[in-house]
């Protein structure tokens, strides 16, 4: 044991405290400012989790931020063609499930969708004409159609999906997992998440919220990596300043530290000098991590040309790959645009060409690589849209509202059973008939994949145990492995 | 290594129980917090989980009320609750196998104590009013100055611990000009306290330092976090509003000492005071910091019941200290609050005539149009102004939605109350279409927090009642507040939570000598900081040794000086102090800094246009922050994101933190200007330059040692930038403001990366 101490990516004091308690406080300052890379190894995280084996180690959640519509990409309703343009009847869509967008509208006419459906796979797996690198992975990935959800307008729906709660404060997906599971990588954050825009529609807005950590510990809330400028807020010296020069700078630093550790014995100091030691070394480790340069001309083929360019959706599947290769516990992707209240045919297509390529792309690529077995990845919303149109309905255009009651995403890999398609809604896609899938279910089932019991990962907040799943969470056995 | 740490901490574990098995057991600290934990749940305040009829919230009044079996005083094994709790049999044995929550060997032991010592139990501490405690009789006069410092020496003393020695006097006005300030205290400030002789020297900065107008600026940060104050509505598309003329109400309050019970009063309702003064209308604002929503598709009745919602919630978490918003779905578990009396307390906040929709830009409704000229009111013109009526406008989508117009930039949102109120109900789940129709709620106070028996009727009363002298909670919570600002940690670590689930007080006697001093000076704030600043406890010197370190991590029991890193806005603040960037114009619209390329554009329909000039370089709680995407440097270091009320906050040391520092833009230009300044000010001589910095930046000059490695730093530098003059160029041009260009290139590059050695020094981003 030559080097007791772990460095974490938000080292709290109480690490080092712990150290001093064991006599290992006292370790030389010199090992720590010449410290090795830190091993692949877990630091953090709650003793007793797992609480059994777990089929995942990481998630990569690919969330499509505005809501796609179920009926024109996976949940196949042939039979609706016949009714193009007749009245939804009131005892399928009752009046007050409407948003007040659509409510006061004279008609709801059955739109249904335009695009062409095919089966795919040796269970025959539905899929829209967008859709057709989606289609190629239909042995691999599992289609739930029955999904649902409580919340009608983008911020809570939104934050139900991250959070659990459609009330903000609550900690993301990805910050309990940090403080459940901790980190597999002490130089990189156990949580990442990165964003891209759509080229359907302007999308709507995302929130800091959605990768905070809500009343954990500040450390566990997700490092947003930008879409433009430095990838993480501040990492590159400024303009003149060369990483010798930093490294002349930090050494004094370190020694002028190190001094007033001498003379205050305050742990919190030892602790900065750590930090900066790791700042130092993200500075070399994450403009690697995000150069993509010397990926083989390959990987642009399977992903497309798009991931050469910061800021795409295909860069960041990409760079989800990087970050779960170095053990990266949670990424969560967003991808902007997929709010199609007009123009659907037209928009849903641009949002597919931005997606459809890259999300295969990335299930392929951790599959050839061994990782897809211990790697569970999502794709999905945060609700389904409406089958009658928004606004007027013709031949080949028509919008859609937003719509809970049902809702189609796909899972693959970390223990999900693959090639299969999983619930079934109602003749007209509006409400889950079989297989009901609540967002509490969807946390449930991801926490249990990770070897977590969703109701023992607790975190006692104002005199309360919370927990993801609130006091809910089914897990869906029916599409594990 | 980990199996290491659980042998020690076993070893600690088994010690502190060998202690304690002498002592008594205490119910309110040890006994309640178990039963409050693991109990509650089931057999607590919520009617509606609870099982078997049994409330152990309520233990006292079952046994008084005849019931012996329960608990049988001094014979634990022939009450039921021990029996249950320790029985063998799966069947019988409490809590049940499916239970989350289990009781372990200790608690169950504690338990058994407590009944076999006769089961006394009080009052939770925090719903009986505070009295005045006596001073502890204490050995060692010579250390204590005032009435904090006998309750402190008092518990050191029970612990065998010592105080430390007074810290030295560069140390304590840097420590107390960045206390009540957020600023760092000029050379010439700290030279005038070194050269004055006099008894009263230190309280003579205390003095000045209360009477400074940065005074309010700091006070007020703290306090819009609480209040949840924002430039922004919050959600969705996250639009602006316009409410920084409540922000320098604060501000003005603040700094002209307005009593504590008067600041409550009026920011909950100032409109509804006779003779209301405009700026007592103003001060409501604070009612309506809470988010709007403006996403189209929004049901306006669910979203006007979330805004009463935040107003109830933060009165419980400023104000009372309590995690009121637990009953808004069912009964509280854990403290005796009903659900029906949550909707009690929404009722005092649900006559505002308002909509729920928001307007999608500008403020809501009710606001008024706020005079050019105030603050600088005649007495003539201070009068409160009556808002105009809520009117429409259409706003898109099929003709669905509906919006309230918007006021504009020269409006503020305010409070009013409606002529005919809204009946309010018990909303089943807490949800909007889910009300109870089978009672009109009338407004009224929780009934266990309402020791002395008002019934307050209106939001005026309300306010009334909670700054009655004897409330349980207010002064309590509030001085609570104060001081874990000045010592990174309450006397009641939960500064949100004074409830059964909350930490009991480390100090509970002075926590109450503090309270009822408050109280007496008329609710004095200025008096209070000044009580606290002149104590012994306050002035001890921070420096620890390894096994004070070990005694005491969080120094609960204070046996040395707070240290601690300084809050998000003080480390920018005293960046730009220092370079002498700052501008110190107090109040006004808020301004835009530098911020990441794209920051609201990369995940938003909105870009962020920065301004230049001035307002580059004002105080950080003029910032703009916009709810959604605040400024990241500020989160960075744990600035409260201002969604909701919040009164504490973790303090991380982080990576990200360190980037920041080194490297943005702020920084860097505080560094330059930083350099310029030792050039400017402090002669030729590269010593005296170097202490010129490093004196603007911590107050101290350097020690031999320092000097010669920020020497060494600047000749390393200076080496590079001498053979690169591009590259001083580059580093001198970081931020807007240009430099001195008379000055040598490569010594102000050089000198500029020794400043900025100095901004990231562990001691400058550090009050100690």
């Amino acid at each position: 044991m030559t080097r007791q101490y772990e460095h974490d990516w938000r080292s709290p004091r109480r690490q080092f405290l712990q150290m001093a308690g064991t006599g290992l406080g006292t370790l030389g300052l010199a090992s720590l400012l010449h410290a090795e890379h830190a091993e692949t190894r877990r630091s953090g995280g709650l003793d007793g989790i797992p609480h059994f084996a777990p089929k995942a180690k990481r998630v990569i959640y690919l969330f499509q931020s505005g809501g796609p519509a179920q009926m024109d990409l996976f949940d196949y309703k042939p039979e609706l063609r016949e009714k193009f343009g007749e009245e939804v009847p009131r005892s399928v869509y009752p009046d007050e499930r409407k948003t007040t967008m659509t409510s006061a509208q004279k008609s709801f006419a059955t739109a249904p969708s335009l695009f062409t459906f095919s089966q795919h796979g040796e269970n025959g797996t539905w899929f829209s004409d967008p859709l057709p690198n989606m289609a190629k992975i239909a042995d691999d990935i599992c289609v739930v159609k029955s999904m649902y959800t409580e919340a009608i307008n983008h911020d809570p729906a939104i934050t139900f999906f991250q959070t659990g709660s459609q009330i903000p404060g609550r900690p993301s997906i990805g910050a309990w997992l940090s403080y459940g599971l901790g980190s597999e990588n002490a130089d990189l954050p156990a949580f990442v998440a990165m964003s891209s825009r759509g080229s359907g529609k302007a999308g709507q807005p995302l929130y800091d919220r959605l990768w905070g950590s809500g009343f954990l510990p500040a450390r566990h809330q997700g490092v947003k990596f930008r879409n433009q400028g430095d990838p993480v807020l501040d990492l590159y010296n400024p303009p003149g300043v060369d990483g010798g020069l930093r490294r002349e700078m930090l050494d004094i630093l370190n020694q002028l530290n190190a001094a007033k550790q001498q003379e205050y014995a305050d742990p919190e100091i030892e602790t900065r000098i750590a930090q900066y030691e790791l700042a130092f070394r993200m500075q070399t480790s994450v403009p690697e991590l995000v150069d993509v340069s010397n990926e083989p001309a390959g990987t642009f083929e399977l992903y497309g040309e798009d991931a050469r360019r910061p800021g795409t959706y295909a860069f960041n599947c990409l760079l989800a790959r990087r970050l779960a290769e170095r053990g990266v516990r949670f990424v969560q992707l967003f991808h902007q645009g997929w709010d199609q209240h007009g123009q659907l045919p037209r928009q849903i297509r641009g949002q597919c060409r931005d997606t459809d390529q890259a999300s295969a792309a990335l299930v392929t690529d951790l599959k050839q690589r061994g990782m897809l077995e211990d790697t569970l990845v999502i794709w999905g919303g945060e609700f389904g849209r409406t089958i009658y149109s928004q606004g007027t309905l013709t031949k080949n255009n028509y919008g859609r509202d937003h719509h809970p009651g049902c809702m189609s995403i796909w899972l693959a890999g970390g223990g999900i059973k693959p090639g299969i398609s999983y619930g079934a809604t109602d003749d007209y896609s509006v409400n889950v008939v079989d297989g009901h899938v609540h967002v509490h279910d969807l946390h449930a089932t991801l926490l249990h994949l990770l070897g977590i019991h969703h109701e023992r990962l607790t975190f006692k907040y104002q005199g309360r145990h919370f927990r993801l799943t609130d006091v809910h969470g089914q897990i869906v056995k029916d599409i594990l492995a | 290594m980990k199996r290491t740490i659980q042998l020690v901490l076993l070893c600690l574990v088994s010690f502190s129980t060998l202690n304690a098995e002498e002592a008594r057991v205490d119910y309110e600290h040890q006994i309640r917090p178990i039963l409050a934990d693991t109990c509650y749940h089931c057999h607590g305040p919520d009617g509606e989980s609870r099982e078997a009829d049994l409330r152990l919230d309520l233990l006292d009044k079952v046994v008084a009320d005849g019931d012996q079996r329960l608990v049988v005083p001094y014979h634990p094994e022939q009450s039921e609750l021990f029996l249950r709790i320790s029985s063998e049999d799966a069947e019988q044995r409490m809590p049940p196998a499916d239970a989350n929550r289990k009781l372990n060997d200790d608690q169950i032991e504690l338990l058994r104590r407590w009944i076999e010592q006769g089961a006394q139990w009080e009052k939770h501490w925090a719903f009986e009013a505070p009295q005045r405690p006596s001073l502890p009789g204490i050995a060692d006069h010579a250390w204590v100055k005032n009435g904090i410092d006998y309750f402190v020496l008092d518990k050191l003393a029970s612990r065998g611990l010592r105080p430390s020695p007074r810290a030295d006097r560069v140390t304590l006005i840097r420590r107390a000009t960045l206390d009540l300030t957020g600023l760092p205290p000029t050379p010439a400030e700290v030279d005038v306290f070194l050269a004055d002789n006099s008894e009263n020297a230190y309280e003579r900065v205390i003095d000045r330092l209360l009477e400074s107008q940065h005074y309010g600026e700091h006070m007020a940060a703290a306090w819009l976090d609480a209040a949840r104050y924002a430039d922004t509505d919050g959600y969705q598309n996250d639009r602006y509003r316009y409410q920084w003329v409540w922000r320098d109400w604060v501000i003005h309050a603040l700094n002209r000492n307005l009593p504590f019970d008067q600041f409550v009063i009026q920011q909950l309702a100032g409109d509804m005071l006779p003779n209301a003064t405009l700026d007592q209308q103003i001060a409501t604002g604070f009612c309506r910091n809470h988010r709007i929503n403006s996403e189209a598709g929004s049901i306006a009745a669910e979203w006007q019941v979330e805004y009463v919602v935040d107003r109830v919630d933060t009165l419980g978490t400023v104000f009372l200290g309590l995690t009121i918003g637990c009953a808004r779905c069912h009964d509280h578990k854990y403290d005796p609050v009903s659900q029906r009396e949550y909707y009690q307390l929404f009722a005092y906040f649900n006559n505002v005539p308002e909509y729920g929709v928001g307007p999608n830009n500008g403020n809501s409704p009710p606001f008024i149009t706020v005079p050019d000229a105030w603050p600088d009111l005649a007495a003539s013109d201070n009068k409160a102004i009556e808002p105009g009526p809520l009117e429409f406008q259409k706003a898109g989508y099929g003709g669905g939605v509906v919006r309230p117009k918007p006021g504009n930039d020269k409006t503020v949102m305010i409070m009013h109350e409606m002529e005919k109120p809204r009946e309010t109900y018990l909303l089943r789940r807490g949800q909007y279409n889910a009300p109870d129709k089978s009672e009109v709620l009338r407004a009224a106070v929780p009934a266990s927090i309402n020791s002395f028996g008002a019934s307050p009727a209106n939001r005026r009363e309300l306010a009334e009642w909670l700054v009655d002298p004897r409330h349980p909670l207010l002064a309590r919570v509030t001085v609570n507040r104060y001081w874990q600002a000045l010592f990174g940690r309450g006397i009641v670590v939960t500064s949100e939570n004074f409830g059964t689930q909350g930490e009991p007080p480390s100090h509970p006697r002075l926590l109450d000598w503090l309270a009822v001093e408050f109280i007496e000076s008329g609710w004095d704030v200025k008096a209070l900081h000044k009580t606290i600043l002149m104590s012994a406890t306050y002035q001890q010197t921070s420096k620890s040794t390894a096994a004070m370190q070990l005694a005491d991590p969080d120094n609960r029991w204070l046996a040395r000086g707070p240290r601690f890193r300084l809050p998000a806005m003080s480390l920018r603040d005293q960046a730009l102090a220092a370079s002498g960037l700052l501008v110190d114009r107090v109040g006004g619209r808020p301004a835009k800094p530098y911020m990441p390329p794209g920051i609201w554009r990369s995940i938003s329909n909105n870009t962020y246009k920065q301004d230049h000039g001035e307002n580059l370089y004002r105080r950080s709680l003029y910032t703009y922050w916009r709810r959604t995407i605040p400024p990241p440097t500020m989160v960075n270091f744990n600035a409260a994101e201002r969604e909701v009320c919040l009164v504490r906050k973790d303090r991380t040391n982080t990576p990200l933190q360190a980037l920041t520092l080194m490297n943005n833009v702020t920084f860097v230009e505080a560094a330059r200007f930083l350099a310029e300044r030792m050039m400017a000010e402090a002669g030729d001589g590269l010593e005296a330059r170097i202490e010129h910095g490093f004196r603007l930046a911590v107050a101290r000059s350097p020690t031999p040692d320092e000097l010669s490695l920020l020497r060494l730093t600047y000749e390393k530098c200076l080496q590079r930038f001498d053979a690169d003059p591009n590259a001083a160029t580059k580093l001198l041009s970081v931020g807007e403001k240009k430099r001195d260009a008379t000055l040598d290139l490569a010594p102000h590059a050089a000198l500029t990366m020794v400043a900025s050695t100095i901004l990231n020094l562990d001691e400058t981003v550090t009050k100690e």
